[in-house]
């Protein structure tokens, strides 16, 4: 039976119910509390705070991103015909105009003047989101866990970390004004393009070995 | 010196029927390797309808086998086909899909759903896809493993005896033509298990049903057929009679362990019960069909097991 639209309407509802709800709620209502600190008379650390406080804004809500895959009931479901690809693009379809909501909201609660340009920071948060993803998206291809939120959230922050230690000049944490804004924006949209790539590519399910954790 | 075999028990009418029933499994030269270790190593097998065991100690490879069965993990090596379909392309693996129930070893749950609405899910997502018809056959099934009165009920709510039941229910909607079920009586108390007995032997006519368990006495009471897993290789394939029939003339008795028994225990009237070459004029016992799985096992895996 080909995928029609009554299989997917039937899909929504036990999807929908199945996403992680408690870690996309902390992690949106973080986000949201770190954009509003910009309303706060003591603003953020750094020249330009709006800026710093979004970025943080955008890699907490990645982070609660990372656990958009976790489902327990993997391999209960796992050999249905409606496979974990499916559902997986389920979700982010779902999730994805809460997440536009959610990001217009905390850019909407940075004050004007300190609102950094909209494209690039958006940008960035695109490809944090996305990196989350592809993390969790190869957790999921190449382990047998159910739940790969907690790992990929580990490795988002480690991700992050380090690319925060890189100097300016060659990382991805400039700021406007600087002389490699530009190049760091290049930066951020190869950072998208190699993610979803990778997500595009750890999604389907392979017909040939795929690394599986031992049983009895 | 190894005393002459008891005759072995002529296989009931059932037992030809099913034996002799056509092919709805094949599996030729399965192999899977995780690092340098064999999983599988070159296992061929069929299987036909009725409820097939597979026994073997803990690392024999059990639960892979069945998850290369049920299309969880592609197989390095070799080929298998499920009611004539071959998983080894994309639209095989599909037909396979739609025609298989699939019991995990620790089956995984939404713990928010209520028994109905996972059932129902798993319906779905088997494509089954008119609302009333889906209705009817979710309850059917959860009426099947007794689990009509908790449907409402959040599968966290639910004791573990009960979640296994969920599972089954789960594996066993839209009437699937294969079923692979991976230890499914693990934990159950033996009550339980015996309800669970009941529902495996009726969900074993007229269809395939392989059942992984380290239970002899599952696959004495439901199996028609039975293989011998050990170190990812099949040690044994037939009935349980003829796996009984192995040990035929094998098993003694002792008042000290034997010390060249390939296996032996004390058992409950102090003796101790050996299996291997027994000596000359040594007390002959009727064999089990544990003795005959002991016997089929190498030496490392019995070592383990016994």
């Amino acid at each position: 039976m080909p995928l029609t639209p009554a299989l997917l309407r039937s899909l929504v509802v036990p999807v929908w119910q199945s996403l992680p709800w408690r870690a996309l709620a902390v992690a949106g209502g973080l986000g949201l509390l770190f954009a509003a600190a910009a309303r706060l008379p003591e603003q953020g650390p750094g020249e330009d705070p709006g800026l710093f406080l979004l970025r943080l804004v955008a890699l907490t809500g990645a982070l609660g991103l990372a656990f958009l895959l976790d489902d327990p009931a993997r391999n209960t479901t796992e050999t249905t015909p409606l496979g974990r690809p499916l559902r997986a693009g389920l979700r982010v379809v779902l999730v994805a105009p809460l997440a536009v909501l959610w990001w217009t909201t905390a850019l909407l609660l940075i004050p004007g003047p300190t609102r950094p340009p909209l494209g690039p920071v958006t940008l960035e948060a695109a490809a944090m989101a996305a990196s989350a993803l592809a993390l969790a998206t190869a957790a999921v291809r190449f382990t047998d866990a159910g739940e790969v939120g907690k790992a990929t959230a580990v490795w988002l922050g480690i991700t992050a970390a380090v690319a925060v230690l890189v100097p300016e000049r060659w990382g991805l944490s400039a700021v406007p004004g600087e002389p490699w804004w530009e190049a760091t924006q290049v930066r951020w949209a190869v950072v998208l393009g190699v993610t979803v790539a990778a997500t595009a590519l750890c999604t389907p399910e392979p017909l040939r070995r795929r690394s599986v954790k031992l049983g009895s | 010196m190894t005393p002459p075999p008891a005759p072995a028990r002529q296989p009931d009418f059932q037992e030809l029927r099913m034996t002799t029933a056509p092919s709805t499994v094949t599996a030729t030269d399965l192999s899977l390797r995780y690092g340098g270790t064999h999983a599988l190593d070159g296992v061929s097998l069929r299987l036909s309808r009725g409820v097939t065991g597979l026994l073997g100690p803990n690392g024999a490879g059990k639960t892979t086998l069945l998850r290369v069965l049920a299309t969880a993990a592609p197989p390095d090596r070799g080929e298998f086909t499920v009611l004539g379909h071959d998983p080894g392309t994309a639209a095989g693996r599909l037909a396979v899909r739609r025609s298989l129930g699939y019991l995990p070893q620790t089956p995984g749950f939404h713990p928010d759903f209520t028994a109905f609405d996972f059932v129902d899910y798993v319906a779905i997502l088997k494509e089954l896809t008119d609302r009333g018809a889906r209705r009817r056959e979710v309850r059917r099934v959860l009426e099947a493993v007794d689990l009509s009165d908790v449907r409402g009920k959040r599968i966290k709510r639910l004791s573990g005896g009960m979640r296994q039941r969920v599972a089954l229910a789960a594996a066993l909607v839209g009437d699937p033509g294969f079923l692979v079920l991976d230890e499914p009586t693990v934990g159950l108390d033996p009550e339980q298990r015996m309800r669970f007995r009941e529902l495996i032997a009726q969900a074993g006519e007229g269809r395939t049903v392989l059942l992984s368990t380290h239970q002899t006495e599952d696959v004495a009471m439901l199996c028609h057929r039975v293989v011998v897993l050990a170190r990812g290789r099949v040690r044994f394939e037939g009935t349980p009679a003829e796996l009984t029939a192995r040990a035929a003339g094998r098993v003694w008795s002792s008042t000290e362990r034997d010390p060249n028994a390939l296996a032996g225990w004390r058992t409950g009237l102090g003796t101790f019960r050996n299996i291997g070459d027994p000596p000359k004029g040594a007390d002959l016992l009727e064999p089990t069909l544990e003795d005959g799985y002991l016997l089929a096992l190498d030496s490392e895996s019995r070592t383990v097991t016994a």
